[in-house]
Formats: C-alpha cells, structure tokens, sequence
C-alpha cells in the first residue's frame, strides 16, 4: 500500500526521478493501455494493435533516450548538454538494474508483436528493425558514441 | 523517510508524463507555425536553445500564479497580498491596486521579527538617520562601520567562536566562501539535499565534489573511505583537503542533521566541517544558539560556521564564524569582502538589537519567551496535522513542515484554495525539490497565536479534504473516543 521513498545521491534533476518507486510499474501500464487504446480506435487484430504500439514505443523512447540532448531546465548550467537522456541515467553507470530493465522493455515488445502476427511480413521486418536499433543504442560500448557524427555537437 | 501510497506515486508519474507529451505537442506546433512566419534574429544566435526551458514555458508558468505572489506590507503574522489577474491564462499576470489580508504561513519569520518590533525599530530608525541605507562602499575601502565590527564580535560571541566575519548577502556568502576555502585538487562532500547556493559555491570553487545520501552518517563514512583510498581523479595522488558540507535544519524536509554522528565521522578521518546554519540559527537550541546546542555538539569541533540573519533575525546577509587565523584570512582573500558592497547600516543594526532580545540583554525575558513560543507553536501544529491524516515531514521541535502533495496538480489546487480562504503558503515544486516529492511548506513564527494557529488548522483540513491529500488514515479526537467508550458501557 505505501511505499519508501529513499532520497538518492543523483544531483541530475532531469533522471532522478527515475530512482523512485513505481517507475516500472508506471511504464508497464502506460505500454498495455496504450495498446487497448489502438485497439478500440482502429478496431484491428491485437496483433496489428502490438505492431503499432511497438513501433509508436520505437520512435518514442528512441528521440527522448537517444536523440533529445540536454536537460529541459538551466538549473545545472548546461553541464548535460551533450549527454542524451540515457547517457545520463544513473549518472553514467552502465549495466544497473535501471538500464537492464529499459534494454528487456522492447524485448518484451518485440516478442509480443511477432507472435501475436504470427511472424508475417511485413509486420516483423519492421519489429526487427525497431527491436535492433533500440537494443543496439543501449549498449554499454554505445557510451557517448554517435555514429558518422549524426547528433554530434557544432 | 516519506511514505508515498503506491497508487498516488503512479498517478503522479502518469500525470507528469501527461503534461510533458501535451508540453511537447505544444512545441511541436509552435515549431511548425514559427517557421512559416519569419524571425527577427537576423542572424545572431538564439539565447536560448529550445530545450532548457521546456519546462519553464510547458510547465511552470501554467501555475504561475501561486509563485511569487507580490505582498505590500511587512511580512508579520497577517500581511496584505496584492491580487493579480491574468488574460492568456497564466502566460503574463497583471497586478491590480486591491490587496487581501492573509495570514501567513510562508515568510521565515521564526522569532517573529519580521514587523516592527518594540526594541529594535527605534535603533534601526536611529542608525538610519546617523549612518544612512547604504555605505556605499566595500568593506575594504571605506564601507566598515562602527556597526559592522560590532556585529561581527556579537555573532562570534553568540555563537560561541573566536570569532566571525559579515556578508551582505546570504547566497552570496556559501557561493562566494566556498572556491576560497577550496580549490582544484580537493574534495567536497555535500549533502544530496544541500541547498542550491552550496551546490553552485562547490562547482564554482573547481574542486571534486561528491554526494552522500541525505543525513545518512554510514553512506558518508563509505564515501569518504572509498575517494580517500582512491585519491584525487586520475593522478590518484592524496585530495589536497576534504570538505563535509552539512546544513542544520534542511529547509526542504524539516529534519534536523545528525550532527554527533556526522562529527565523530569528520574527526575520525580528518575532514573539515562546514555546517550551514540558515534556518537553524536563532530558532532551535535553548538560547536560540542553533543546533549545536540542541544536539550538545562542542562548537570546537565544528570548523566552519555558517548562518544568515534572513531567517530569524528579521534581516538580510550571512556569516561565517571560525578560528581566528580562517577568519583573517577570509578578510584577506574573499571577494565577497574585498568587491562586493557591504551590509547596509540599519539591517546590521537590527541583527545587533535581535541578537540583544534574544539574549535578555534588553533587560526582558521576550527572547526566551520567543523561543518557547515557537518550539510551542510548531509542536502544536505538527502534531495536529498529523493527527488529521496529513503526511507532515521534520523533526520534533523544527519550525518547518512541509506537507506532502505528490501530484502536480494538487500544487495549484492548494494554493489557489488556502488563498481563496486568506491562509497564505508556499509550494515547493520541480526543480527546488525532486520531480515526484512537491509539497507545500509551512514556516511556524513566535508571532503566532494559537487563535490563529487554530482557524488555519481548519482551512488547511478542509482544503485538504477538497484537493485530497490526507495520504495517512486520521486519528479520532480522545474525546470522540472516550465517547464510544461510554457508550459500549
């Protein structure tokens, strides 16, 4: 019924928020009514429905994990303003549970979209790609790195 | 520690992620339509880059109305605030000539000598009329007055130092000390709920900082193991000096630090300690001497003192109080001295008469009466908002209780209700305390009466009740008990 909320030691006001509990839970629910949502409005299979929620959670998390650079208040004097958001997570640390648990988030999705097509094309070409890109940005080597300087700094 | 129910912390993040897409939509769409009309940059570079102040302009400014409410009297018990109106809802707030007599729940007025007082309004007059608003000048050239060598050797005196120097500013005073007691090569360890002017005195001074979780005693010993073992970043070589950065009462949670155990600590692996005593100072302690005398902590053991005169004294600036030998060498090296101008005459003469009342040195018992007042007043208000069900944090004793809200809507709701019925509070949101923790903070003065104490009790209920946030099951009045008790007979 209640929970503890343990002040952490992450300065960055921009993913502190993300130490708290309920986080998980918050993200877990707001995927499945997002799916129940696509599925009263488009009347389609579910697994069309999982198709369009993967690929919507695909662009999505990739522009404000991976794209979006900075903080969205100029408190901290611009000292993130070259680390995207998950550059910043747990203040760099790679490979802790709240990373772990982001990288199995669109895992999950993809399995779900693919069986619930029953692996069709065009459907899991593009839950490929998606599946690909977002787990290949959260890698550890993926640390600062930008790829032929795409979303490089001037 | 703060209780979140489980479902309030969902609905918060859900509601937090709600306002940030409609916030991103929103700029999407200005993007699209400033783009069709031209800009008059004509090609220098914007000032700001889109991004930093996103919640600024998405979030903040849709409950402007509860921040910064202007007042037009001195902040005593019961103050006028000036009521504003808005056209574009929220985005510009137009001041109007009416006023509405609030009681005040939000200045940090501890001893009441925020108003006029009966000792100390005439001396300032005085020293007003002899020395003028402003000495027009540094400390170091030709701004040091009579007033102000007083000044310093009362605070020394007060707060039992050798003795101590002034600033005519509080924030000023931990951003300006700080890169001269440390520099490039040291450690700095805070607090991670350390104010920000500690936060930016600490990145301005180029030392390393690190972060200790908040009042935890053991999390700093493991800190302080851990970097002394490893040494400076990339040289490992030994720090140069390590600094443990603590407040007295942090203003954000109410609590008092745990000071024995955080000294024993300090002294156990030779680090310094500077404590920062703005809201302690003056209210706590049994002659108001701060919280090194309510937790029984020698004042030798502590290395740097730090106070402002804002909070209790019914003035502005800060203080720092030290050895001798530190204190000669601030007057030396810190800018705040040597550039900045210094304090203005009449507030140094208020702090002297202040620091006068509370000691009994006026030849009255109003400063001990003060001080039991208030230790009166807080207890009474906490242990009432408790047992209305409300989710108060701080310490027995502190003067500060925020209340929990969570949601952010219920920040606005708050406010705009308790202001509707003349109770006047401050909100506490993003970013001064974290994302999912807003709250609405009340500052306890000796100036209350328990009259007034009791009809605020009732408004803070009933806008509790209306905006929903009594997180905690209500304890039955004894008597209702007692009732139930004879009636089951």
């Amino acid at each position: 019924m209640y929970v503890r909320a343990v002040p952490t030691t992450d300065l960055n006001r921009n993913t502190e928020w993300f130490t708290y509990p309920g986080v998980w839970t918050t993200y877990i629910l707001i995927v499945f009514f997002s799916w129940i949502l696509v599925l009263s409005v488009f009347n389609c299979s579910p697994g069309i429905a999982w198709t369009v929620v993967n690929l919507t959670h695909f662009l999505v998390t990739y522009h404000f994990f991976h794209w979006k650079k900075g903080t969205p208040f100029s408190d901290d004097q611009g000292i993130y303003n070259r680390l995207t958001w998950w550059e910043q997570v747990d203040n760099g640390k790679q490979l802790t549970r709240n990373r772990k648990f982001l990288t199995v988030v669109p895992v999950v999705l993809y399995l779900i979209a693919s069986h619930t097509t029953d692996y069709q094309h065009p459907m899991l070409f593009f839950n490929t790609v998606a599946v690909f890109v977002l787990v290949v940005a959260k890698f550890p080597h993926m640390h600062k790195v930008r790829i032929f300087g795409i979303n490089a700094d001037q | 520690m703060i209780t979140i129910p489980y479902l309030t912390a969902l609905t918060t993040y859900f509601s937090y992620g709600l306002l940030f897409a409609f916030g991103q939509f929103r700029d999407f769409f200005r993007k699209i339509f400033d783009w069709w009309r031209a800009n008059n940059l004509q090609g220098y570079a914007p000032i700001c880059l889109g991004l930093e102040d996103f919640y600024i302009r998405r979030l903040y400014l849709r409950i402007q109305d509860c921040f910064g409410r202007p007042i037009a009297s001195a902040p005593d018990a019961w103050f006028d605030v000036v009521e504003r109106y808005s056209n574009d809802n929220n985005k510009t707030l137009k001041r109007t000539t009416n006023i509405s007599r609030c009681f005040n729940l939000g200045s940090y007025n501890y001893l009441g000598f925020a108003a006029s007082d009966e000792y100390c309004t005439p001396r300032v007059i005085k020293s007003l009329k002899r020395f003028s608003p402003s000495t027009c000048s540094a400390r170091v050239d030709g701004g040091t007055t009579t007033l102000h060598t007083e000044l310093e050797e009362r605070v020394a005196n007060f707060v039992r130092k050798p003795s101590a120097i002034v600033f005519g500013m509080g924030y000023a005073t931990n951003a300006a000390i700080l890169p001269v007691l440390i520099g490039k090569g040291g450690l700095i360890i805070s607090d991670s709920l350390n104010h920000n002017s500690i936060v930016n005195g600490a990145r301005g001074s180029g030392a390393t900082i690190r972060v200790f979780q908040y009042n935890t005693p053991l999390h700093l010993e493991k800190v302080l193991r851990e970097q002394i073992a490893e040494g400076q970043p990339r040289t490992h070589r030994p720090w140069k000096k390590i600094i443990v950065i603590v407040e007295g009462i942090y203003s954000m949670e109410g609590e008092l630090c745990k000071l024995p155990e955080i000294v024993a600590i300090c002294k156990k692996y030779k680090a310094y300690i500077y404590l920062d005593e703005a809201h302690s100072i003056g209210a706590v302690g049994k002659s108001g001497r701060g919280v090194c005398e309510l937790l029984g902590v020698d004042t030798a053991d502590v290395d740097v003192m730090m106070g402002t005169f804002t909070k209790s004294f019914g003035s502005c600036g800060g203080y720092i109080a030290g050895s001798k030998e530190l204190i000669q060498y601030l007057k030396y090296s810190c800018p705040a001295h040597l550039y900045a101008t210094s304090m203005s005459p009449p507030a140094a003469q208020q702090i002297i008469s202040a620091i006068k009342v509370i000691l009994g040195e006026d030849g009255t018992s109003r400063g001990a009466e003060k001080l039991a007042q208030i230790r009166e007043n807080s207890n009474f208000f906490r242990s009432e908002l408790q047992k209305m069900g409300f989710e108060v944090l701080g310490d027995n004793d502190s003067p500060i209780m925020p209340i929990m809200l969570y949601n952010p809507a219920k920040i606005p709701a708050f406010s705009r209700e308790c202001l509707v019925q003349k109770v006047a509070v401050v909100m506490v949101a993003f970013p001064a305390c974290p994302l999912l923790l807003a709250r609405t903070r009340i500052c306890i003065s000796a100036s209350h009466t328990k009259e007034d104490l009791v009809k605020a009790l009732e408004v803070i209920s009933q806008v509790g009740d209306l905006v929903g946030v009594k997180y905690f099951p209500a304890e039955p009045e004894k008597q209702e008990q007692l009732k139930e008790m004879i009636k089951m007979d």
